[in-house]
C-alpha cells in the first residue's frame, strides 16, 4: 500500500491530456497549411488512448489498477476540404485548392474535453494529498 | 490487550483505511481514463470489502497433515474485490465524470473519518496512561 500508486495513475492522466492538448494545438496551428513534406495539405492528427496497467510486485495478488497512456498518434484519413481559388499557387489544374481536414469546432470541443479531464485528475491528486496529510496526523 | 478492545479497534480501522486507500486508487484510475474508448468504470464496495477483510481475519489457517507442512498462521494476503460498473454509454465510454468526482469526495471523507477515529482512540489511551501515572 503506497500513495505513489494513486499519484502515478493521476499523473498518467495529466500526461496523456497534455499530449492530447499538444496535438490539438498542432491541428489548430496548421488549420490553413496547404504545403507539407509529402506535398499534400496538412492532415489532422488524433491520439489513440488506451489503459496502462499500473501494478507493483507486492500487489500481485490484487487486481491491476488501470492508468492511461497515449498509444499512438494517427492521421485522420477523411477527405480534405475543397474550395475554388484558382489564383492560389497550390490550387490544382481545375482551380480547386485542397485545405486541411481540420474542423475548428471539433478541435475546440476536444480542447474542452481535454481540459475537463485534466481538471478531474488534478482534483484526484488534491484528494490524495488530503489523505496523506490526514494520515500523518495519526498519533499526534 | 483484548479487554481494552485496543487491538480490535486498531485492526478494524487499519482495514478500513487500507480499503479506502485502495478504492481511491481505483477511482483515480477511472478519472484518468475519462476519454479511453470503451472503458468501463471500476469500483470497490466498501462495506462488502470490509466485511470480507474481517471474516478473513477470523478464518483459521490451513491445517497441517504432515510435520513438514508449513503452518500458515491464518493470515492470507488481503484481496479487495474490484467490480466493473455498468455505467451509461456517453459516446466514448461508460465513465461519468460527475459520478466519479462524487465518489472521490465520499471516499476521501470515509478515509478522513477513519483516521480521525484512530486518532481519538490514541488520545483515549494516552489519557488513561496519564491518569494512572499520577
Amino acid at each position: 500500500m503506497n500513495y505513489l500508486q494513486s499519484l502515478q495513475i493521476s499523473a498518467s492522466g495529466l500526461l496523456s491530456q497534455r499530449k492530447r492538448m499538444d496535438i490539438i494545438a498542432d491541428n489548430l496551428a496548421n488549420i490553413e497549411t496547404t504545403r507539407t513534406a509529402t506535398g499534400d495539405p496538412y492532415r489532422r492528427k488524433m491520439v489513440v488512448v488506451g489503459t496502462k496497467q499500473i501494478q507493483e510486485f507486492g500487489d500481485m495478488m490484487e487486481a491491476a489498477l488501470e492508468g492511461v497512456q497515449i498509444e499512438d498518434v494517427v492521421e485522420d484519413q477523411s477527405p480534405f476540404s475543397k474550395s475554388y481559388n484558382p489564383s492560389h499557387p497550390d490550387a490544382n489544374k481545375d482551380g480547386y485548392l485542397l485545405k486541411p481536414n481540420v474542423d475548428l469546432i471539433v478541435e475546440m470541443t476536444n480542447m474542452m474535453m481535454a481540459r475537463r479531464t485534466f481538471e478531474a485528475n488534478i482534483a484526484a491528486i488534491k484528494a490524495t494529498r488530503q489523505m496523506v496529510l490526514k494520515a500523518l496526523e495519526i498519533g499526534r | 490487550m483484548n479487554t481494552l478492545s485496543f487491538q480490535r479497534t486498531f485492526r478494524l480501522i487499519e482495514k478500513a483505511i487500507g480499503i479506502a486507500h485502495r478504492r481511491h486508487s481505483v477511482i483515480a484510475g477511472n478519472l484518468s481514463n475519462l476519454d479511453t474508448p470503451g472503458y468501463r468504470g471500476k469500483d470497490i464496495n466498501f462495506k462488502t470489502a470490509l466485511e470480507q477483510a474481517l471474516t478473513r481475519e477470523q478464518t483459521p489457517g490451513m491445517s497441517t497433515t504432515h510435520p513438514k507442512h508449513i503452518n500458515s498462521s491464518g493470515r492470507f494476503p488481503d484481496k479487495t474485490e474490484v467490480t466493473e460498473e455498468e455505467g451509461e454509454w456517453n459516446g466514448i465510454n461508460y465513465v461519468n465524470v460527475d459520478e466519479a468526482m462524487v465518489k472521490l469526495t465520499e471516499n476521501t471523507l470515509i478515509y478522513r473519518s477513519a483516521t480521525e477515529a484512530l486518532m481519538r482512540k490514541i488520545v483515549l489511551m494516552r489519557d488513561v496512561i496519564k491518569e494512572s501515572s499520577r
